[in-house]
């Protein structure tokens, strides 16, 4: 009896172990193709996207841009899977999102318009927690989560509380994860908000890296960024008039 | 991984000491009044006190998970859960548990306290403890599963009770079923059995419940 009972604990202790080591078979390594096929969305029964089509390369940056209210959020809440479309669909690689086999969720790294920071959390447990939730960053690796404070220019509130940091370091403290990362696609919804001009100018920065590595990244903004970076495609949107 | 989450669900609680200890006073305080509206008369308090924790147990487990995800939501965490390539389950199990340990289990503690406050003979003080522990890790997920389910909704303070105090009922049932075997001498081992059942039914299904409702509710 007692055998049986051992028995069986080992082989569910063996599976978890299983599912936790895990590791990213599938992240992606060179061709990225995103593209998003004529995808209607509807919210609160007004038509917020009508027939959008995009098609994104890997080295690219779609900047979507539009005035207040025009469904900028909502296409980048779509491309990363959490809005679900009226009609029409989003594929990686020719493979819908949706799709099991797509393993999207592997390859791309959101961060809203909300920062994602838990308030009793200090900036540094808050990126190593953050970590946890992105598994091609280390969230035992101090040294590295360190390095992404200091270029982001916030290592001196390490210890201080989400709480207490005004809203442009902790929109730094949330974008400190893209230094992290190893995802190739950034989904990215107004990352200028909030930024004095010296942290936009190293954001792009690592825009920049990114792309070099073969990187995609789709971003909302006002700002024009056509001028600071390469292959920036820009998508206008216009409020919806019915 | 589960060491992080593990290390920041116990910095979280105890940063906030008052979701540990207002649980607590409330209870205290509530069952307090009771013998006020109904009197000293031991024979009826000691008829309906057995009751009357276990109504007590119910308001504070409501009171603590009707904004479980609140805060969540407000700061975007739960986009990142959705986003994100790890097991949302795990945390998500992992958070029930830490609401359970943290806001039910020092009631659960100071039951034998009540039980010498009131009166409450040994055995009935056992089983009542014996269906608190099974029975409240299901309330909690219960009342988590609602604070997902209205989390889209503005103002939604009284709407989450109305909808899970429903669900409470098998819990409740069975319960007071063995609460009540127990003092009239009847045995209460099919009650315990019943209520284990559910525990180990809710508990690993919850998780995977809890992200699709999350989907749902974000998708408003």
């Amino acid at each position: 009896m007692f055998q049986q009972v051992e028995y069986i604990y080992i082989d569910c202790s063996y599976v978890i172990i299983k599912v936790l080591n895990a590791k990213l078979d599938n992240t992606l390594t060179n061709n990225i193709e995103i593209s998003v096929n004529s995808a209607t969305c509807y919210k609160n029964n007004n038509i917020v996207l009508k027939n959008i089509d995009i098609l994104l390369n890997n080295r690219e940056v779609l900047l979507i841009t539009g005035p207040n209210g025009c469904g900028k959020t909502t296409l980048i809440e779509s491309i990363c899977g959490i809005q679900n479309l009226e009609s029409g669909y989003i594929s990686l690689n020719k493979v819908n999102i949706q799709n099991q086999e797509c393993n999207y969720l592997d390859n791309i790294l959101y961060i809203g318009h909300k920062n994602g920071l838990n308030d009793d959390l200090t900036v540094l447990e808050n990126l190593e927690y953050l970590c946890v939730f992105d598994s091609s960053a280390d969230s035992q690796n101090t040294k590295q989560i360190r390095r992404s404070m200091e270029y982001f220019n916030i290592s001196k509130y390490e210890s201080y509380m989400a709480s207490q940091l005004s809203e442009g370091n902790k929109r730094r403290v949330a974008l400190a994860r893209l230094f992290l990362t190893r995802k190739k696609i950034w989904l990215l919804d107004e990352p200028l908000n909030n930024l004095d001009e010296e942290t936009t100018k190293v954001l792009i920065k690592l825009f920049a890296r990114h792309q070099d590595n073969q990187g995609l990244i789709v971003l909302s903004s006002h700002f024009d960024l056509s001028k600071e970076l390469n292959n920036v495609k820009s998508f206008k949107m216009e409020n919806q008039s019915d | 991984m589960i060491k992080a989450i593990v290390k920041t669900e116990l910095a979280i609680y105890f940063r906030n000491l008052n979701s540990i200890f207002l649980p607590l006073i409330f209870f205290f305080l509530i069952l307090s009044v009771f013998p006020l509206i109904l009197g000293t008369d031991k024979i009826l308090l000691g008829k309906v006190i057995p009751g009357m924790i276990w109504i007590t147990v119910i308001l504070t487990t409501l009171l603590s998970s009707n904004n479980f995800f609140r805060d969540d939501f407000k700061n975007g965490i739960i986009e990142m859960y959705l986003t994100s390539d790890t097991s949302i389950e795990l945390v998500l199990f992992f958070r029930i548990i830490a609401c359970w340990i943290f806001t039910c289990l020092p009631v659960i503690i100071f039951i034998p306290l009540v039980s010498l406050l009131f009166e409450i003979s040994f055995q009935n003080s056992a089983i009542i403890l014996s269906t608190l522990i099974l029975g409240t890790p299901i309330l909690i997920s219960i009342g988590i599963f609602g604070s997902a389910l209205t989390l889209g909704l503005a103002k939604s303070n009284i709407l989450t009770p109305v909808i899970i105090i429903p669900f409470y009922i098998p819990v409740l049932i069975f319960s007071a079923s063995a609460i009540e075997a127990v003092s009239i001498g009847l045995p209460y081992t099919m009650q315990i059995c019943i209520l284990l059942a559910l525990l180990v039914l809710v508990l690993p299904i919850m998780p995977y419940l809890l992200k699709y409702t999350l989907e749902l509710s974000i998708n408003n």
